[in-house]
């Protein structure tokens, strides 16, 4: 029970902590692709800590849901990311729910910045919004497909079942394609699940382009910076997933501090990766027009319902 | 128990019957009415968990002098579930009649419509309990009939009248498939009593038991609303008073997911080939998939919420219909546990359903309006409403964790066992529909943040919302128990499976509750702890805790600055409520993704100054998106109809001796037939 | 019949897999070039498989015939395509008979429908793995289906010669290659068919101002 509790405390920690620092890697790796300096990988520790310190200023037009929106997206972002593995493979928390009640949980999120768009009667919120439910509701059909997927090479739909027995080889062996199938779709997911190029882009405040930005625009102070955080928190939650799904290598299997201690540099390295990555496509590809973004989703949802075709095929 | 089932009868004939013959004012005829019905329906409650728990089915019956119709009650665990059902959402529609019917006062006769309102409870109480086909035909019948009556109560409106007959003849299609179904079992069996229909003498042939399967799937669904059925529905739910748009949506459209299993799983004692699951699977994902489109769509907000109707519906029967698959591959416990998803889910909707539809009965009350576009800002006038209403919409958007998570997840998880069967196309089929699913979710998501977020944030977008005020007392106690019981079968499943767990067990031929229930009761695990698991109140203990230390970092990392209210900035002029996002601009990206289904037409008519060009004088802007159903169906069947009509006209002569003569054929062929 | 090592029959199909990714890529994409280029890495992926079938069933005219793709489908058609595209100054297809998405879906419910139809076969005997034969028969379905899907003559090229390596994988996995003179000889075809074809679209764009192929319709008065 302490020992679940410890665990729980130091998968938070690590994932407050992580954050902003992959934020700060995809930002550096764009800046050195783009031949600027760029700021340090901990410039954005210095970003929070300054935003809590500013005194946030709230629009009159708006209700309770307004400032209740960050706490309630920062929570159910924090609780998803208790479901997922991080530097161990056996999370405490892993009987509390399954990959449908992750996707959901990241919905209560979206579900509540939709809602706090409206809030402020701006047409500039509204719009992030409305975009935000289509960009939603096309990811999740894809996400839910392509981990089912690999979850059946499992005999689980539970993340971190997935991941142990995956490091511990206990799976069922298979013929690689379903995996690449679903790793791919996955990926395209976590890019527009986090609001990245191609799919929005972090860095503008373009309102023909905004999404994520647009929703939160109204917002200042401690409120932007738990916001900022979630979105890095969101970010966190969907490379441990790729990175401890797709390849488990290296995850603590055990509970001896030697073990953990791998795990846990490990981890870092394996997102930091898939950070740099990120970094090197929102360098490589242009934004896609709104109406564009279907087709790339609907790519995702077809590789996952392929993976989900393989593995059956392979296995009959 | 006997006496439980007195007392609700008299509870409902007082209510029936006070109202008509007491004072004519209109506070006490809404009390007269609504006090008995508070007491019947409360009995309804209580007898309705002791149906549960009781090991033994309660019968009993009256002969009367109508021949075949034995007046014979059962009181088994699934009519007792859906008693339950009923009943807990009468009585919050009944407390919330008190304080809404003042609303109504002068348009519609208070004393008619309490009387009618509990005639109906009524009728629905004895189409679950009926025990005798003849009688459950009676019940359903007066049931249709005294709903009907509820949706014109404003008559005087023209949508209302058309929406009614609308209403009265797909529902009367819909009994006729019944009666005849009902006809083939009483053809094999002699008899009309359930009974017999379980195990009649002679078995049913292969082809007439597909024939009734099709029959009770279409004479149910047109009450469902499963789509292509569906489209009275979203006419006669919304026009109908609040309170009876929420017990028409929350629970009468149970009553036909209450006849399916009734047949499919009683009468047929779960023997069916696996394409009739297949086809309940297939139609479940269909309405499920279009009821949430079309819902986006819809900008009166009681429409809308008739259309989430269809989709719930669809995803009931996707619980229902992948049990029905793994009942005909014999895998027992997938097949209990996809109807123990569908079950719990059929309560969950009615629940938040209601809630639902009570909270758009609130905001008509004080802004009489039903527009969407018409709201705004209510959420700082009427905060009780607006929470309740955010519970109501965060369970349909089955969000973690209230009661439509948990059993939508379970939904989810009996598609997801599907790779237990043996057939790849089937295997294939389940998890598509997961997907879609899935999708529906979202959608689901996306259409109540449009209806939350444009109707009770921002600012007000009419005088009706500036001027709107809380609503009395009682429909805020109705709503707020409602929104209780939303949360509470959310995060408590340990109470709740063990008790649906008594609906399956009898029908699917074994009790699956320990299988479901891990960890003392602390999480779900369907089937395999390995698989899947899923502890709700793990979830709500640590979405508290981690809101905590949210608060606590914000408190520790930013001091109490307190905060500054100043005006949303609109770029240097002052916002006004039409730079507001409207409902309609909020789907705009979704009507376009989704262009192929909805076939929308947009017209845009700009009425340019004289002088120029470049500035518009006035713009029109219309859209609106294709029936298919109508106009692909229903619209060629009319026409069909009509022109028979017109063509067997020539019959109808008009002269009463050719009528004489008809008669008199007719009589001298049948006697020549009798010989 | 030889017996395979797991892994080497696992790494064709993972190759024949990613052809067929390709294949859902070249569905996706709009822009010319990059369908062109897509080709390309197709064909690349193709010389692979070509060349791991080559090494596990040791005849030696595999490595030729891969070697051939090499040159003629990752080098040759490829520039051809581009300098057509170069010279029409047409770079991206704007409307199409089928939308992405519905296009995707369709090349989805081919590959069901190309596993299905393969189940069957599959357990006759001497083929090399369980499932490329499938994947191949589902490459040539979406190669037909993109040439009835696009309205530009250069896409519908490169849906012609998507279902030419479609039925190349199929070959190859199938019966251990064709023979060599065989393969030479639909080399050149294609070869030629590309040439005959990038003539056939500058014609077009001189005579209609257009390469839209549905302009041809207008030739039947």
């Amino acid at each position: 029970m302490l020992h679940s509790l410890i665990l729980m405390v130091a998968q938070t920690t690590v994932l407050l902590a992580i954050s902003p620092f992959l934020v700060g890697v995809i930002r550096k790796v764009k800046a050195r692709l783009q031949l600027r300096r760029g700021a340090s990988v901990l410039q954005p520790y210095a970003d929070l800590a300054k935003l809590f310190q500013k005194q946030p200023v709230i629009s009159t037009a708006t209700s309770w849901i307004f400032t209740a929106t960050p706490y309630i997206v920062f929570t159910s972002l924090l609780t998803a990311g208790l479901l997922v593995p991080t530097f161990t493979s056996q999370t405490p928390m892993n009987f509390a729910g399954n990959i449908i009640a992750l996707v959901y949980l990241l919905a209560l999120g979206t579900f509540f910045l939709i809602l706090a768009g409206l809030d402020a009667g701006s047409a500039f919120g509204g719009m992030g919004s409305s975009r935000e439910a289509i960009v939603a509701s096309l990811t999740e059909p894809a996400m839910i497909l392509s981990i089912f997927a690999i979850a059946l090479t499992n005999g689980s739909t539970n993340v971190s079942t997935i991941v142990h027995k995956t490091a511990l080889l206990e799976g069922i062996v298979t013929d690689p394609s379903p995996h690449l199938m679903a790793l791919a779709a996955l990926f395209i997911v976590a890019l527009a699940e986090t609001g990245r190029v191609p799919v929005d882009n972090p860095a503008t405040h373009l309102e023909l382009t905004m999404i994520h930005e647009a929703m939160v625009l109204e917002y200042s102070g401690r409120y932007l910076a738990l916001l900022e955080w979630s979105a890095g928190l969101k970010l966190a939650v969907f490379l441990s997933l790729i990175a401890n799904v797709f390849a488990p290598w290296g995850i603590a299997t055990t509970m001896t501090p030697a073990a953990m201690a791998i795990g846990l540099l490990v981890y870092v390295a394996k997102t930091a990766a898939l950070a740099v990555l990120i970094g090197v496509i929102e360098c490589m590809f242009a934004k896609l027009r709104l109406f564009r973004v279907t087709d790339l989703l609907g790519v995702a949802f077809i590789l996952a319902l392929l993976g989900l075709l393989f593995f059956y095929i392979l296995r009959s | 128990m006997l006496n439980l089932l007195w007392i609700l009868l008299a509870g409902y004939g007082a209510g029936i019957l006070l109202p008509l013959c007491l004072p004519r004012r209109p506070e006490a005829q809404s009390l007269t009415a609504g006090v008995p019905a508070i007491v019947a329906t409360s009995a309804g409650v209580v007898l309705g968990l002791l149906g549960l728990t009781s090991s033994e089915p309660v019968t009993g019956s009256l002969a009367s002098t109508i021949p075949l119709l034995t007046l014979a009650i059962r009181l088994d665990s699934v009519a007792a579930f859906f008693l339950f059902t009923i009943s807990v959402v009468g009585l919050a529609a009944s407390i919330y009649a008190i304080g809404y019917l003042r609303h109504l006062a002068g348009r519609a006769s208070i004393a008619t419509l309490g009387a009618l309102f509990n005639a109906y409870l009524l009728a629905m109480t004895f189409v679950v309990l009926a025990d005798n086909g003849v009688f459950f035909l009676l019940a359903w019948e007066l049931m249709s009939l005294l709903s009907y009556f509820l949706v014109v109560t404003e008559h005087e409106k023209m949508e209302v009248r058309y929406a009614g007959l609308f209403y009265l003849i797909m529902t009367h299609i819909g009994t006729a498939f019944i009666v005849m179904a009902f006809l083939i079992f009483f053809q094999s069996t002699g008899s009309f009593s359930f009974e017999t229909f379980r195990q009649p003498g002679q078995p049913l042939t292969e082809g007439m038991r597909n024939l009734v399967f099709l029959l009770v799937l279409i004479g149910f669904g047109t009450k469902a609303g499963i789509v292509p059925l569906h489209v009275w529905l979203p006419y006669a739910h919304p026009v109908a008073p609040s309170h009876v748009s929420a017990v028409m949506s929350g629970v009468m459209i149970k009553t036909a997911i209450y006849g399916l299993i009734r047949v499919y799983f009683d009468f047929f004692d779960g023997q069916f080939p696996w394409w009739w699951g297949f086809t309940v699977l297939f139609l479940g994902t269909i309405s499920a998939l279009l009821g949430v489109m079309y819902a986006l769509m819809e900008h009166d907000l009681k429409r809308l919420l008739a259309f989430h109707s269809v989709e719930n519906i669809g995803i009931i029967l996707l619980g229902i219909g992948a049990g029905m698959i793994f009942q005909s591959y014999g895998l027992k416990e997938l097949a209990a546990l996809g109807l123990l998803a569908g079950i719990y889910h059929t309560i969950n909707h009615a629940l938040f359903k209601a809630l639902l539809f009570l909270g758009a009965g609130s905001l008509l009350y004080a802004t009489h309006t039903r527009n969407m576009e018409e709201y705004g800002g209510l959420l700082r006038r009427m905060p009780w409403t607006g929470f309740f209403f955010l519970i109501g919409a965060v369970s349909i958007s089955a969000l973690p964790p209230t009661n439509g998570f948990v059993s939508e997840w379970l939904v989810f998880q009996s598609l997801f066992l599907s790779f237990q069967i043996p057939t790849v196309f089937l295997k294939l089929m389940l998890p598509i529909a997961a997907a879609i699913l899935a999708l529906t979710g979202v959608l689901a998501l996306a259409c109540f943040a449009k209806a939350f977020g444009i109707a009770f944030l921002a600012q007000p977008r009419s005088a009706h919302a500036r001027h709107a005020q809380e609503v009395p007392v009682p429909m805020r106690i109705a709503m707020g128990f409602l929104a209780a019981f939303c949360v509470a079968l959310g995060i408590a499943p340990m109470v709740v499976v063990p008790l649906v767990d008594r609906v399956v067990a009898p029908l699917a031929g074994l009790s699956i509750e320990r299988k479901v229930l891990a960890l003392d009761g602390w999480a779900l695990a369907p089937v395999n702890v390995e698989f899947s698991s899923l502890s709700t109140p793990m979830l709500a203990l640590l979405l508290a805790a981690l809101a905590m230390l949210g608060l606590g970092l914000a408190v520790a990392l930013g001091g109490r600055l307190k905060a500054r209210h100043y005006k949303t900035w609109g770029c240097g002029i002052n916002l006004t409520p039409q730079m507001e996002y409207t409902a309609t601009g909020f789907v705009q990206p979704i009507k376009r993704v989704f262009s192929t289904i909805y076939q929308p037409t947009v017209k845009l008519e700009t009425e340019f100054l004289d002088e120029s060009r470049y500035f518009a004088k006035r713009r029109r802007f219309e859209f609106h998106i294709e029936p298919i159903f109508e106009k692909y169906l229903y619209d060629p069947l009319v026409a069909f109809f009509a022109t028979l009509a017109g063509r067997l006209k020539v019959i109808q002569a008009g002269s009463l001796h050719l009528y004489l003569t008809y008669i008199f054929i007719t009589l001298i062929a049948l006697l020549l037939l009798a010989v | 019949m030889q017996v395979f090592s797991s892994i080497g029959s696992q790494l064709i199909d993972l190759c024949s897999a990613l052809l067929l990714l390709t294949c859902f890529a070249i569905v996706a994409q709009r822009r010319l070039s990059a369908c062109v280029d897509l080709f390309a890495l197709q064909s690349a992926f193709l010389v692979l498989t070509a060349t791991l079938v080559a090494y596990l069933t040791g005849n030696q005219h595999i490595y030729i015939a891969a070697a051939l793709t090499g040159v003629i489908k990752v080098i040759i058609i490829p520039r051809v395509l581009r300098k057509v595209i170069d010279r029409l100054n047409v770079k991206r297809e704007l409307v199409m008979y089928v939308n992405v998405p519905t296009g995707l879906l369709i090349s989805g419910g081919l590959v069901m429908l190309a596993f299905f139809i393969a189940q069957p076969i599959i357990p006759l005997g001497s083929i090399l793995t369980r499932d490329s034969l499938a994947i191949a028969l589902a490459i040539v379905l979406i190669g037909l289906f993109t040439m009835i899907a696009r309205q530009k003559a250069v896409t519908q090229l490169v849906g012609f010669l998507v279902l030419e390596n479609g039925l190349f994988l199929g070959a190859t996995a199938a019966t251990h290659g064709m023979p060599l003179i065989v393969e030479l000889g639909v080399f050149f075809d294609v070869l030629i068919a590309t040439l005959i074809a990038g003539i056939y679209t500058n014609r077009l764009q001189d005579a209609f101002d257009s390469v839209n192929t549905d302009r041809l319709t207008i030739l039947k008065e």
